[in-house]
């Protein structure tokens, strides 16, 4: 019974390790990348990276729950023997980072009780909590909920007009219309709805569109068109379709 | 850049290399410094039947502005010009169908190019589909682009280097634009008079 | 014993040995007027002018034909003129684009042969009596940005009422047109690889694909 708790700790110690150094590893390749490459680093490579180490993040916590993780709380640590010189293998280990263990730092890194002025400062309130009377402390805890709930709803309202609007919008596909593509690379490929709509003649004429003599017409470019004009927008289809119809009964180039 | 008057040099009883030696030696004498080589190229195009009335295209290539290419549309009562990128060439060959090389004009007028003080020089020796015609002589003076402003000073100068043969007029198609700023497509025009006159000549001994 | 090589011949050698940049890739799609503003927006962070901004410009395009009495429409050489109408002291561009191949599913973009000349203005003078006739014309203002090779535009496309460019422009349509293309040589088809995935972090704002040109005869 007891080896098996043994190899199934061993083994779960073995997984959290590997994923551990796994994090470990992603984030010294990343913080090589912020710092060599910030020139020609893209948003892009960088949320890639930010994605991996979040994804490590995920399955170390994963393993931590998981119920065949042995519960790590209740295993000890004890230091048997501290000593002020230097330990070549531990230094190995720790990337030498660690290279003794001497009483000056194994407090720091076995600690599994809180900081003292954490500790007394817990000891306060619990202490304040002890104090409280029963109705008192019922009080506040309505209070409290009461004001949580109403945060609770607020959030879980706007969460779903939210979720409602990007639906919506996803499913609509409101961005862009296909019918707006064909139509405007038909015109600046082949020039459908272009041809010479409002000259007086009907028929383009080499000299009819000339160029205009050199010197800027009125104001420069300009802000862009912001929406545009309801009014010519609903006619210009109609007029398209017709100029259309004539060109192609009447091709000005056919002789 | 500045303004470039173009004259052709005439070779009396003498070879073309040999011309070409003589005024090396004659500005050579006066200073001039050899600065590499120079090349001017005409090829000329001309429209196929089925486009309406005859049109010419000269395409025509300056070794002094190696990026570019110029051309010459000649529809028989006017003339344009146009600058562009060297790419036009193959844009010319695109054109093959309408507009095709009339064979045996590709003229040239290649040869040494030298410096003397604010003046450039090219001697050129002008051949059509590769036989000898004559000699060009090309001369810039580089600090000013108002060809009237300067007009006096070149001439003084090509009558120092090329002596009587240097006529006391601009050349006519300069004369028209004497206080217009001078520009590379002016030298163009002038090597495309030049070689029209050569390609109509009869061949030259070499 | 020349040092001066003529023109043609180096223009030859650069065609053999194909560092002449005459093929275009090319994607197209387009964005309602509305939404314009977040595509600017997107294409401001993806792409390398984040400094400078997006360039705008304000374009007129002329479209010419060449072609004779009884040539059949293949053998008609198109070609373009392009100006800029904010800028006047730009050089004009001569474009000559050819037939575009749509290739097979596993080609992410449209290629068609294509060759850019920057020219002087003499241009539309000098096409008009080569031969060539005006087939349409008409103004594009957007804003252009660059990313590596790729080039993006977004315009929006006018027709002229009257016959002069900036006098009256009306909107053809209520959408911005939206290109991403690049010119490179022959043979370099990698670099559509590297349009699609461009393409991709567009999405869903735009669809950028490959449109195919026979569908658009029947556009109404």
């Amino acid at each position: 019974m007891q080896q098996r708790e043994e190899k199934q700790l061993e083994s779960a110690l073995e997984s959290i390790i590997l994923r551990v150094n796994d994090l470990k590893s992603s984030i010294a390749a990343m913080i090589f990348k912020v710092e060599n490459e910030y020139d020609t680093m893209n948003w892009p490579t960088f949320l890639d990276n930010y994605a991996l180490l979040s994804g490590h993040l995920t399955s170390l916590s994963k393993i931590l729950s998981h119920d065949k993780c042995p519960p790590l709380r209740n295993l000890t640590i004890l230091p048997l023997m501290l000593s002020p010189e230097r330990d070549e293998q531990l230094a190995q280990v720790t990337e030498h980072r660690v290279s003794t263990f001497a009483h000056d730092i194994v407090p720091d890194y076995l600690r599994t009780k809180l900081e003292p002025m954490a500790e007394t400062k817990m000891n306060q309130l619990e202490h304040k909590a002890a104090s409280l009377t029963y109705d008192n402390a019922q009080k506040q805890v309505a209070a409290y909920q009461k004001v949580v709930s109403h945060i609770w709803d607020i959030v879980s309202k706007s969460r779903e007009e939210w979720e409602v609007e990007s639906s919506s919008r996803g499913n609509a596909q409101q961005n862009s219309n296909v019918a707006d593509t064909d139509m405007l690379v038909a015109a600046v490929s082949m020039g459908k709805g272009l041809k010479m709509v409002g000259n007086p003649n009907g028929q383009p004429g080499p000299t009819g569109c000339m160029v205009p003599p050199p010197g800027r017409p009125g104001s420069g470019p300009g802000p862009m068109p912001p929406s545009t004009q309801p009014m010519t927008m609903n006619k210009a289809p109609s007029a398209i379709k017709t100029n259309i119809k004539s060109a192609t009964q009447i091709h000005p180039y056919s002789r | 850049m500045g303004v470039t008057i173009l004259q052709q040099f005439p070779i009396e009883n003498r070879t073309g290399p040999a011309t070409i030696e003589l005024l090396t030696k004659r500005i050579s004498a006066l200073g001039a410094v050899q600065q590499g080589h120079f090349l001017v190229d005409c090829e000329t195009y001309s429209s196929v039947a089925n486009l309406g009335p005859p049109r010419t295209v000269h395409v025509l290539h300056n070794s002094e502005q190696p990026a570019s290419c110029f051309s010459i549309l000649d529809t028989g009562t006017k003339t344009i010009p146009l600058a562009a990128d060297g790419l036009f060439d193959l844009l010319m060959l695109k054109m093959n169908y309408f507009y095709q090389a009339k064979k045996q004009t590709k003229a040239e007028s290649k040869g040494p190019r030298f410096e003397i003080g604010d003046f450039c020089v090219k001697l050129g020796t002008v051949t059509v589909s590769q036989n000898f015609k004559g000699i060009l002589v090309e001369v810039e003076y580089r600090p000013c682009v108002v060809p009237g402003m300067c007009w006096e000073l070149i001439r003084e100068f090509m009558q120092g280097v090329l002596g009587s043969s240097v006529q006391s007029n601009p050349p006519p198609y300069l004369a028209t634009r004497m206080q217009e700023n001078y520009t590379p497509i002016d030298t163009i025009h002038q090597y495309l008079e030049h070689f029209t006159m050569f390609r109509k000549s009869p061949g030259m001994r070499t | 014993m020349w040092e001066s090589q003529s023109a043609m011949d180096s223009l030859t050698s650069a065609v053999r040995s194909n560092i002449i940049p005459n093929q275009e890739y090319l994607l197209q799609g387009s964005i309602l007027d509305v939404y314009v503003e977040v595509l600017l927006h997107r294409l401001r962070g993806l792409c390398d002018n984040v400094d400078s901004g997006p360039e705008s410009f304000n374009d007129h395009e002329l479209c010419f034909t060449l072609r004779g009495s009884n040539t059949s429409p293949q053998m008609a050489i198109p070609l373009r003129v392009r100006r800029a109408l904010d800028v006047q002291d730009a050089p004009w561009q001569l474009r000559y684009v050819g037939q575009h191949e749509l290739g097979g599913r596993n080609r992410p973009t449209l290629v068609r042969s294509s060759l850019d000349v920057a020219c002087s203005n003499t241009i539309v003078e000098f096409l008009t009596e080569l031969g060539c006739r005006i087939d349409f014309e008409y103004i594009a203002r957007g804003y252009m940005f660059r990313k590596g090779r790729m080039k993006i535009t977004v315009s929006k496309i006018f027709k002229m009422v009257a016959n002069k460019p900036g006098e009256s422009v009306e909107p053809i349509s209520q959408s911005y047109l939206v290109e991403l293309s690049v010119l490179a040589p022959s043979g370099q088809n990698a670099i559509a690889e590297d349009m699609r995935i461009f393409a991709e972090q567009l999405k869903p704002l735009v669809e950028l694909e490959k449109i195919d040109y026979k569908r658009l005869i029947h556009v109404p």
